[in-house]
């Protein structure tokens, strides 16, 4: 009753406050709404789409890109951009092929041959911690701006792989790689549940420690933080090694999930589609949240395979798939736009 | 005292730095294989780096304005190969200029479109163009053609094999200096002018510079962007044409993997990218630096695996030269000094 009888401008803004404690806010709206529409659109256009089927193979597929995307994310977070994440990944991914093909003996004992799998997923995570720590001492500590630093660390990365590779796609792992990219945990694909944790841990890390705080800082303006008792650089060393150590993670999963290890795998799209998911999900320098990320994933999984369902038998599907991607990020941005002009004027 | 001053700035600035940097390159293949000292060499050089000068000019001024824009290799691509496409159907035969001026329209209304969404919903620059680059290669993809189309018009055939003068190579034998070096340097200068001797030109700086003052100061921020995106649409489509007539046929996914090596060398020349800094020399030397590694390394002799790897070496370098000297004289407390450069 009391409840009942409170001025509807306090139970508004009771709303609002317990929204903004889940760190909900206008763009994670829209972005849901964008998202059930889609899926609503494509389950009365494509009979199959909406089917536990499809439903499984999307949570496999989206992992890997949602991984490489908060990668990402958090460089742009703080004010950066990390064009490495695909290189990063492929050369984890082949480092550790490399290992499993060529390091293990033939007689093995099959009880040790997990350990050995397991010691080359360490090895993978220690490469992209590698590769971030390089990228993270040309950034913070020379002061090579982000993009010039990872554009160059890029094809560095890429000419290691290649040269260790001589360009040939490494195949030929033990069984037991495979569990992590194609098993499912209660009817939940493996890499999925991954995704999810990987995004938790993510969002700790930038809501609730003083690092994460201290990332979107340089992000709003590093020169006050850097008044602020930041210690920029060594912050900028840690956003891009843990930036690399998620590069890493997805190079796993692509490796679990192709049984292969390549120099080229995702070289084209990867990058600018990590970037566009970002851009989608509203992250700029200083903002920028983890949840819209992992939205953002799922739009465009959505917006992939419904096309690519919807448009079966005409050729280059991908194509329009990409032609609508452009038209939805600029009808989000307007959208945007006018959502945020309106609650400036009010 | 007026002459030392100007050497010691001339010492001084980025330009000089990357001048340096390319002629220790040179220096270095040429000791490891004397046949990069040849007039085939500096050709095929010149001729590999002009489409990738004329997309750098055409993306400076919107660096230097502060914006990062990726959508101008779609425009190149889309605009090229459509007007191809179209010319074909029409079974046009008649030379290349049709084709320029048919791209170049649809170019610069292609880049009017990025500005019209930049100013009118205040859209982050970068934002727009990922939107774009994504759209016009899907549209390109899509609704155009998606396979490379090798059948040029007939008033156009010769037009790969026409240089402005050929020299005798010893090895090589006949060896010339394509045409479209010309259309390069005029467009350079075309640029070079815009920037330094026109108020539109002096706002970009403005712009790029600090944006709220620039508009305080009276500058039509508004015209600006407009002016400047579609000189990057024009001069992507004249890239895309010309790559198009160089290479002999017409690809729809053309430069889809380059527009940030362009950003890169617009960046290596010394343009900062928050803006307000850049130049034409600097940009010029900046795409001849990369396009020096990524030919002249074959001549080197490491395995073709490798080069890869040697060119991400060079890189790393190289792009950190310039960011260590910036940190050792800020160390010393002149940075303002260093970081101005026109």
């Amino acid at each position: 009753m009391t409840e009942e009888s409170t001025p509807k401008v306090t139970k508004n803004s009771q709303v609002t406050i317990f929204l903004k404690h889940l760190h909900i806010d206008g763009q994670t709206l829209l972005l849901t709404g964008v998202f059930i529409t889609l899926t609503l659109f494509f389950t009365f256009t494509v009979q199959k789409f909406f089917t536990p089927r499809s439903i499984t193979s999307m949570a496999f597929q989206l992992p890997e890109l949602g991984i490489l995307s908060l990668a990402m994310m958090i460089t742009i977070l703080c004010g950066g951009i990390n064009l490495s994440v695909n290189a990063t990944s492929n050369l984890a991914a082949v480092v550790a092929g490399l290992f499993l093909t060529r390091m293990i003996p033939t007689e093995v004992d099959p009880n040790l041959l997990g350990w050995y799998v397991i010691g080359a997923f360490i090895i993978a995570i220690l490469v992209g911690f590698l590769c971030g720590v390089l990228n993270g001492v040309m950034i913070g500590y020379i002061g090579v701006p982000p993009i010039l630093a990872t554009l160059a660390t890029f094809t560095f990365f890429t000419g290691i792989s290649t040269g260790l590779t001589k360009g040939v796609t490494v195949t030929g792992f033990p069984e037991s790689v495979s569990i992590i990219g194609s098993k499912t945990i209660a009817g939940i694909p493996i890499p999925f549940i991954i995704f999810v944790v990987f995004t938790l841990l993510t969002y700790i890390i930038l809501n609730g420690t003083p690092f994460g705080f201290k990332t979107r800082m340089i992000g709003t303006n590093p020169t006050a933080a850097e008044f602020s008792a930041v210690e920029n650089r060594k912050v900028l060393l840690g956003v891009y090694v843990l930036s690399g150590i998620l590069s890493a993670v997805t190079g796993i999963l692509v490796m679990s999930r192709t049984m292969s290890a390549a120099y080229e795998y995702g070289t084209t799209t990867y990058v600018l589609l990590t970037i566009l998911i970002s851009v989608l999900a509203g992250v700029i320098p200083g903002f920028g949240k983890v949840i819209d990320i992992f939205i953002a994933v799922l739009i465009l999984q959505v917006l992939s395979t419904g096309f690519h369902m919807l448009l079966t038998g005409v050729r280059g599907s991908s194509f329009f798939r990409d032609f609508a991607w452009g038209i939805l990020l600029i009808i989000i941005f307007i959208v945007n736009y006018f959502v945020r002009g309106r609650t400036q004027n009010d | 005292m007026f002459g030392r001053f100007r050497v010691k700035k001339l010492i001084r600035s980025n330009e000089f730095v990357i001048f340096l940097i390319l002629l220790f390159l040179s220096l270095t293949i040429g000791a490891i294989n004397p046949a990069f000292f040849t007039i085939s060499t500096l050709f095929d050089t010149l001729r590999s780096s002009i489409v990738f000068l004329i997309l750098a000019y055409g993306l400076l001024p919107i660096v230097i304005a502060g914006g990062i824009d990726i959508s101008f290799v779609a425009i190149a691509a889309t605009t090229s190969y459509a007007t191809h496409m179209f010319l074909l159907k029409q079974g046009y035969d008649g030379g290349i200029l049709l084709y320029y001026l048919i791209a170049g329209g649809a170019g610069i209304l292609a880049g009017l479109l990025n500005a019209f969404l930049v100013t009118q919903f205040k859209l982050p620059i970068f934002d727009v163009s990922l939107a774009m680059f994504t759209m016009w290669y899907g549209f390109n993809l899509f609704f155009v053609g998606a396979t490379a189309n090798f059948s040029l018009p007939k008033g156009t055939v010769g037009f790969y094999n026409i240089f402005v003068f050929t020299a005798q190579d010893p090895n090589m034998g006949e060896t010339g200096l394509h045409i479209t070096v010309l259309l390069a340097l005029g467009l350079g200068l075309i640029i070079w002018w815009f920037l330094k001797y026109t108020t539109l030109g002096r706002g970009v700086y403005a712009i790029g510079g600090n944006r709220e003052v620039a508009v305080r100061s009276g500058f039509n921020v508004r015209l600006i962007f407009f002016v400047i995106f579609g000189i990057m649409g024009l001069f992507s489509a004249i890239a895309g044409v010309t790559q198009a007539f160089l290479s002999r046929y017409f690809n729809p996914v053309i430069f889809i993997t380059q527009p940030l090596d362009v950003l890169a060398a617009i960046i290596l020349g010394g343009a900062a990218i928050t803006g307000g800094s850049g130049s034409i020399i600097g940009t010029t030397l900046g795409v001849l630096v990369i396009q020096v590694i990524n030919r002249a390394l074959i001549l080197t002799g490491i395995p073709v695996e490798w080069q890869r790897f040697v060119v991400g070496v060079i890189l790393i370098l190289f792009t950190s030269i310039p960011a260590l000297r910036n940190l050792r004289a800020k160390r010393m407390g002149h940075t303002s000094q260093l970081t101005q450069s026109d």
